[in-house]
């Protein structure tokens, strides 16, 4: 008897958890374009395909999610990208000066504008949608300006040096770049922030209910400042990895992962209202999507109804999220 | 004094203060005509498109929705319009009623999404976006096998629709005016009008108060999703083609308008007037800087930068009104 109610229970909470619905969601992507695509997509071509994808989106879907549970947005991440790329490629490619300068360099802009963005939420009562579209066309500009104004064109090429490209563009064995690995790191380090330190709860505080966070005793305003700064890094990272990836920075790259970061976070539990989520669940939901967006191209469809799928998965996922956030609520209530 | 503390009160004083800011940079530093720049077309013409937009997107954040699909709709009321009338070489009316028909469908989807369930309208709109993006595109390229499809409309659509007044102005900026026109009327003089920032002040209390909240947020996701198809019908209508892509920059511009425009997105607060001044002053600093000796590359700078002025001058007006409101509340009671 006792066993029957812990393994009905256990089933009820795996149920309930934020992460449960995008789990299933990966999976039955998962079936239906391994299905489609055969021996290539389950291969390692696929796997190299969607696990780059998600690698890029993913380490920027980690801390956009952070900032989406804490209650805020960042559109700014779309800009960050291109303007830490450039900064990497000035530095260390047009004015020849050591790569680890450029690095610094790069990542230097992720934060500062991060700390930009976090130190106008806490001090204004602007909205973050609307705050960060600002930083966007701010930084947007600021990059093709200087760019332009520097280097004289809106691309600028840069000849990494081999230790660089090792730590931050390898591929191993041609397919899987070392991006995977820097994300999955990523992915552990800010679990043990969220998910086991007190900082994590109040994270999860602060989307909750923010003027009793702030009364509980929690640096709301060091905290925000603080996600902000981790996402424009994570943007800032991606950027620097990019890079080197490929050799050069184009001043126009980088807004695809606005809505593509906030649908992966989406997709994967978190609600925009705040309070709730995990990181599980963020990297489910950025799997789900790589998969869709890569996967389209090995099953023979036409690549359009990768779009589709998406969107049809997004809106499958908010609403399942809210069936299940209002179960959730009711079991707790009824405890 | 009081006459312009009366003025600062409104909700379009930001954006006629931004617009005036700009005007001033932009001849101070960059050297500007104005009478050449009060001719020129290019700005009226980009503000006319993205103002037919912005309005609508302006009453639904005034009601504290929102509607990013926006982006999706215009590709996909051009497209329409050229598969069914130019493709398919059905009677014009036929594809303009299509393209119409699709933005009330895709418009009461995102409604009724958004008051049948607690998420919120960034995310639903975001989902239609995607999707939509999607069915345009596949669409296009199933039916004609084509990213882009040609369009010869006839006279009296292109009299009205996509014509070019003076060989410069294009003639929806007509419609733009009288469109916004009919809004500020409908916001500021009929009780719908009311309701709405009734809606965007607390949800729940206009509810009990009696006012259809559900009827009227699909409402008003019907008008912004069909004003963008219209914006698409008339684009391929004075193009003579559609393409799959573009709009997606609609989205962050339209909401940069009504931002500007002093709409407030936790709702409740805004007007049509100050969202077609904003429109105008958005319009002048993203065309308007080819007219500077200003490098045309900064642009983006100066809209991020007017972009948060002007909001933040819209925070600290806004408090003087709420504060002038308190005061005049306790002087009669």
């Amino acid at each position: 008897m006792t066993v029957l109610t812990t393994h009905k229970g256990g089933f009820g909470r795996l149920a309930r958890r934020p992460e449960a619905g995008s789990f299933l969601g990966m999976i039955v992507v998962y079936i239906f374009f391994a299905a489609l695509g055969g021996q290539n997509f389950v291969g390692s071509p696929g796997w190299s395909s969607w696990l780059n994808m998600a690698a890029e989106i993913g380490t920027i879907a980690l801390p956009v999610g952070l900032l989406m549970i804490a209650g805020f947005l960042d559109i700014s991440v779309g800009a960050v990208l291109p303007a830490s790329s450039l900064t990497v490629a000035i530095i260390s490619g047009h004015f020849e000066l050591p790569l680890y300068l450029g690095v610094a360099g790069g990542l230097a802009v992720g934060l500062l504008v991060g700390f930009v963005n976090g130190f106008l939420v806490t001090r204004t009562t602007i909205p973050s949608l609307i705050l960060t579209i600002g930083t966007m066309f701010g930084v947007m500009g600021l990059t093709l300006g200087l760019t332009i104004l520097i280097a004289g064109s809106t691309g600028v090429f840069i000849v990494p040096d081999t230790l660089s490209h090792a730590i931050f563009g390898a591929a191993l064995g041609g397919m899987f770049q070392i991006g995977i690995f820097w994300w999955l790191g990523f992915v552990a380090l800010i679990y043990g922030m969220l998910h086991l330190s007190p900082w994590g709860n109040w994270v999860f505080a602060l989307g909750g209910d923010k003027e009793s966070a702030r009364n509980a005793g929690i640096p709301t305003r060091a905290l925000t400042i603080q996600l902000y700064m981790l996402s424009g890094f994570a943007a800032a990272f991606v950027g620097v990895t990019q890079v080197i990836t490929f050799g050069s920075a184009q001043v126009a790259a980088g807004s695809s992962f606005i809505f593509n970061a906030i649908m992966c976070v989406v997709i994967g539990g978190v609600t925009l209202t705040g309070g709730a989520g995990s990181v599980i669940g963020i990297v489910f939901g950025t799997i789900t999507f790589a998969i869709v967006n890569q996967g389209i191209f090995f099953s023979g469809l036409d690549p359009n109804f990768g779009s589709i799928i998406i969107g049809a998965l997004l809106l499958t996922a908010v609403l399942s999220n809210d069936t299940f956030r209002a179960m959730a609520l009711r079991y707790s209530a009824r405890k | 004094m009081e006459l312009i503390k009366a003025f600062l009160r409104r909700p379009a004083a930001a954006s006629i203060l931004s617009l005036i800011g700009v005007l001033a940079f932009y001849v101070v530093f960059g050297g500007v005509d104005l009478f050449k720049l009060a001719k020129a077309a290019s700005w009226v013409n980009f503000a006319a498109n993205l103002g037919i937009v912005a309005i609508p997107v302006g009453l639904l954040m005034i009601a504290g929705e929102m509607d990013i699909s926006i982006g999706a709709m215009i590709p996909a009321g051009s497209i329409t319009t050229a598969i069914l009338s130019g493709y398919y070489g059905l009677p014009m009316w036929v594809g303009m009623a299509g393209a119409l028909a699709l933005g009330v469908l895709v418009g009461t989807v995102n409604g009724l999404l958004t008051v049948r369930t607690t998420v919120p309208s960034l995310i639903v709109t975001l989902g239609t976006l995607v999707g939509m993006q999607g069915i345009v595109l596949a669409a296009a390229v199933l039916l004609t096998g084509n990213a882009s499809v040609t369009l010869a409309a006839p006279d009296w659509a292109k009299f009205v629709f996509g014509q070019l007044i003076g060989g410069s102005h294009q003639v929806i900026i007509l419609w733009w005016l009288g469109l916004a026109a009919i809004f500020a009327f409908v916001l500021h003089k009929t009780r719908y009008g009311n309701w709405i920032f009734a809606l965007g002040g607390d949800k729940v209390s206009a509810r009990n108060a009696g006012i259809p909240t559900e009827r009227l947020t699909i409402t008003l996701f019907i008008l912004s999703a069909t004003a963008a198809s219209f914006v698409g019908m008339c684009q391929a209508i004075q193009f003579n083609s559609a393409q799959v892509s573009g709009g997606m920059g609609y989205i962050f511009n339209a909401i940069c308008c009504v931002v500007v425009g002093g709409v407030i997105l936790t709702g409740g607060f805004g007007s049509v007037i100050g969202i077609f001044m904003g429109t105008i002053t958005f319009a002048v600093v993203a065309q308007g800087i080819y007219f500077t000796q200003i490098d045309r590359n900064w642009s983006n700078l100066i809209i991020g930068a007017m972009l948060l002025i002007a909001v933040a001058m819209n925070e600290s007006f806004r408090k003087l009104a709420l504060s002038q409101v308190r005061r005049t509340a306790k002087k009669e009671a």
